[in-house]
């Protein structure tokens, strides 16, 4: 699953230095909204996301700590585990008729996965490798994902090639 | 950490001749004693005025002491002197680690070196002593002529293959010993010396029972004044660091040291910035008393690099010091550590306080909602999850078949504790971690993903025994679900909606092939999706990844032990499953069962069906179980006639 671990270590380790991911969900993508795909569901222990903005206000909100230099207002995430399923390898909507001509429902293309990661979050950790974290949970995040057909119509080897479609996220 | 520096010597003042064959420690002790009291001109005063050390092990305390005043012998620790007299006991036979002397390096090509051939000598083992691993030994020695070296055990067995061996034209003789390693081996001798005498002056300066280490007024010390540390502010700074770094590995955990040591004092050292004791900071950061008054601390800047460290700090002195004076200065000071609350003798927090402003130092957590179901008006996720479970604890192949189909995916992944590997072993074989296995070139990401109802079923007939708490418990749950667009539908037209459900819980295991006991705690997720046509429900699991983690949620309570091996803290087997409506399981279903059991038991069908739909209550792996508990009273006619 090389779409999945990709997308793994590209969006834990944008969380982890502090930056946007509302880009890669269904919401923020022009394709999927003109062809009517609801918003990405997000789920975040137990509250209802309305946008992806607001779930990167969430986790800036977390990085808070009105008294912390900056060296501790690290949240650190390391994955432990993650598995992935295809639950769709036919996905079609919102692609043109011309990518559905090209990739076949078994190249592994048109796919919707989902992504189940489970993992260690670490608060207030310093940059110093001997300073402890002062607080972890255990994370669990599930995704699902879709194609990004404009990165697929580009046929670019950059870009995210896929968007996230659904997240429900939980730490305890 | 600088390591402790002290005036070194160059390398010709080692004489290692002198220690050719020595004997026992305390032999050895007293000897290296004489020999540094004949080399070193430096510590004269000090070294003549020595008492003779006896043999006893308890000479270092009695040296510390006599160096000092004798008042403070009272309060010498006792256990920093115990751990003093292990380091110098011991040496560094603590580690399990074999010693070996190696004869023959003299005669050698290689004794010319500059380090006498022993770098040389010791890349040859490690080189020839065996051609599958790699071998790493320790610092060599050279003593007299041999050179000393230790070795991890296991490696000793292939090392001795070397024996007799030419090295740069003359042959080599390795022998184990038990003998100690040569003293002075990781420092110089004149660093080891200085080493000796700054755990004097520890062991004269700690007080146990305050867990105070007292190095107030360093100038006027004895021991630094003779060791001349304190001639110069670098010489004193490094003294500083070294007595620090020397502090520290007195306690072999972190914990112990923060235990160990909770109070210091600095007192009347002349310091006129925290830079030069900058490093206490990060030896000691959980520090909770400091004194540092009538230093010559005068202004915030003195003592600003400070001002995030020590978190833990409760009390702290600065009385005697110019910066007292200045506007704000309590007020600063407070600010600069969270957990301050007596300054100069003055609460300046209550422990509330400190701890709220000990909160605002880290990021905290996310508030946790109960669980989110948005699984439309039918309650299709609790309905399921309800029988899920049931039947996944009394009887998987039912489950397999009612809720799975040929194209329905199952997998499962594990994260292990380090170290109790065995308490994860029944579910490491199909643990499909991606992030450990490595993306789609390791073929167990393709094993380890099971696809169709019975594949399904057949994995799950090998993990252990599982009892799940009910759904009436909503504590222990947590369950998020919603319902998502485009799947495809079963028909081969247009689109269908799915069902995400993702579930945190425990379960109770008992796995009686690996004698495992407790309880663990789990992920699971579900895409659910519409059945194909003539399916017993209208949705199927399209999806189902189980993920069991060392985790505990915080409303699993305190009842739940982790799984270990031993005899069932709640056994789950023999107890008949209190099971509020018994899983439907068809007459079909239950002559195979039947059938199978008698297969494997070599029972015949009456009694294999006792033993079905007795306690185990038609759960296979439970009437097995009993059958094997059983198997000694059964009466010959219980079984089939032997063919």
């Amino acid at each position: 699953m090389v779409p999945a671990s990709k997308f793994v270590n590209w969006y834990y380790s944008q969380i982890n230095e502090g930056k946007g991911v509302s880009q890669s969900y269904v919401t923020n993508n022009d394709t999927y909204k003109n062809a009517g795909h609801p918003p990405a569901d997000i789920c975040v222990n137990g509250l209802v996301c309305p946008t992806p903005e607001d779930w990167e206000k969430i986790l800036a909100q977390q990085r808070e700590a009105p008294k912390a230099t900056n060296d501790k207002k690290h949240v650190s995430y390391v994955v432990d585990t993650f598995d992935a399923h295809v639950i769709n390898a036919d996905y079609r909507f919102g692609a043109t008729q011309n990518l559905i001509d090209i990739h076949g429902p078994n190249d592994g293309v048109r796919m919707m996965i989902m992504v189940n990661v489970s993992g260690t979050v670490y608060f207030g950790v310093s940059k110093r490798s001997n300073e402890e974290y002062s607080v972890k949970q255990h994370f669990n995040d599930v995704f699902i994902l879709v194609p990004n057909w404009d990165s697929l119509a580009k046929q670019s080897k950059y870009g995210k090639r896929f968007l996230i479609a659904s997240q429900t996220y939980r730490a305890y | 950490m600088a390591p402790p520096t002290g005036p070194r010597g160059g390398s010709n003042n080692r004489k290692p001749t002198a220690r050719a064959s020595r004997g026992g420690v305390a032999k050895h002790r007293a000897a290296t004693r004489t020999d540094r009291d004949g080399d070193v001109s430096m510590g004269a005063p000090i070294s003549g005025s020595n008492p003779p050390t006896g043999p006893s092990g308890r000479g270092t305390r009695g040296r510390g002491a006599a160096r000092g005043a004798p008042a403070r012998g009272s309060r010498t620790s006792s256990r920093l002197a115990q751990n003093l007299k292990n380091y110098i006991g011991e040496g560094g036979s603590k580690h399990a680690k074999t010693t070996l002397k190696i004869l023959g390096v003299k005669n050698s090509k290689a004794a010319s070196n500059s380090d006498g051939g022993v770098k040389g000598l010791l890349q040859f083992i490690e080189r020839k002593a065996d051609k599958d691993k790699k071998i790493v030994l320790g610092r060599g020695v050279l003593d007299g002529d041999y050179v000393w070296v230790k070795a991890n055990k296991d490696d000793v067995s292939s090392i001795m293959h070397l024996n007799g061996y030419q090295y740069a034209g003359a042959p080599i003789t390795i022998e184990e010993t038990t003998e100690p390693f040569p003293t002075g081996t990781k420092f110089s001798k004149d660093a080891a010396d200085t080493r000796q005498k700054l755990l004097a002056l520890l062991a004269k300066r700690y007080n146990a029972e305050q867990k105070l280490l007292d190095l107030s007024a360093l100038g006027t010390d004895d021991i630094l004044g003779n060791l001349g540390a304190v001639g110069s502010q670098s010489l004193a700074e490094k003294s500083f660091r070294a007595i620090i770094h020397v502090a520290g590995e007195q306690f072999k955990t972190a914990e112990e040291k923060r235990q160990g040591i909770q109070s210091v004092s600095l007192a009347r050292n002349e310091i006129s910035d925290v830079d030069q004791v900058f490093t206490l900071a990060y030896s000691l950061p959980h520090l909770r008393r400091l004194d540092l008054s009538n230093n010559r601390l005068a202004t915030f800047s003195s003592i600003a690099k400070w001002k995030q460290e020590f978190r833990y700090l409760e009390e702290l002195y600065l009385v005697g010091n110019p910066v007292t004076g200045v506007a704000d200065y309590a007020v600063q000071i407070t600010q600069w550590f969270p957990c301050l609350q007596i300054l100069d003798g003055n609460i300046v927090r209550s422990p509330q306080e400190a701890a709220e402003a000990l909160k605002a130092m880290t990021p905290q957590p996310l508030a946790q909602l109960p669980s989110n179901l948005r699984d439309g008006e039918n309650n299709v996720a609790s309905i399921f999850l309800r029988s899920f479970f049931q039947l996944y604890d009394h009887d998987r192949p039912a489950l397999a078949a009612q809720f799975y189909d040929a194209e329905s995916v199952a997998s499962l992944s594990a994260t292990p504790e380090p170290g109790r590997d065995v308490e994860w072993k029944p579910y490491m074989k199909y643990s499909r971690n991606i992030q450990k296995l490595g993306g789609s070139r390791n073929p167990a990401v393709v094993q380890r993903l099971f696809t169709g109802a019975s594949l399904i079923a057949e994995m799950w007939k090998s993990l252990p025994a599982t009892r799940h708490a009910t759904l009436d418990q909503p504590e222990l749950w947590i369950i998020d679900c919603h319902t998502f667009p485009h799947l495809a539908d079963p028909s081969g037209h247009g689109f269908a909606m799915g069902l995400m459900i993702n579930v945190h819980g425990q379960f109770e295991e008992a796995d009686t092939t690996e004698e495992l006991y407790g309880t663990r705690t789990f992920s699971r997720s579900f895409i659910l999706g519409p059945s194909k046509p003539g399916a017993p429900h209208p949705y199927r699991v399209l999806s189902d990844q189980l993920t069991i983690h060392k985790w505990t949620p915080r409303a699993a309570g305190a009842a739940s032990v982790p799984v270990t091996t031993g005899a069932p803290a709640a056994p789950i087997a023999p107890v008949a499953p209190v099971v509020a409506a018994v899983p439907v399981i068809d007459d079909a279903t239950r002559v195979q069962l039947i059938q199978e059991l008698a297969r494997r038991t070599g029972m015949n069908a009456q009694y294999s069906e006792l033993c079905l739909s007795g306690t185990a209550n038609w759960n296979f792996d439970l009437a097995l179980q009993s059958f094997e508990e059983q198997r000694a009273n059964l009466p010959p006619a219980a079984f089939t006639a032997p063919a």
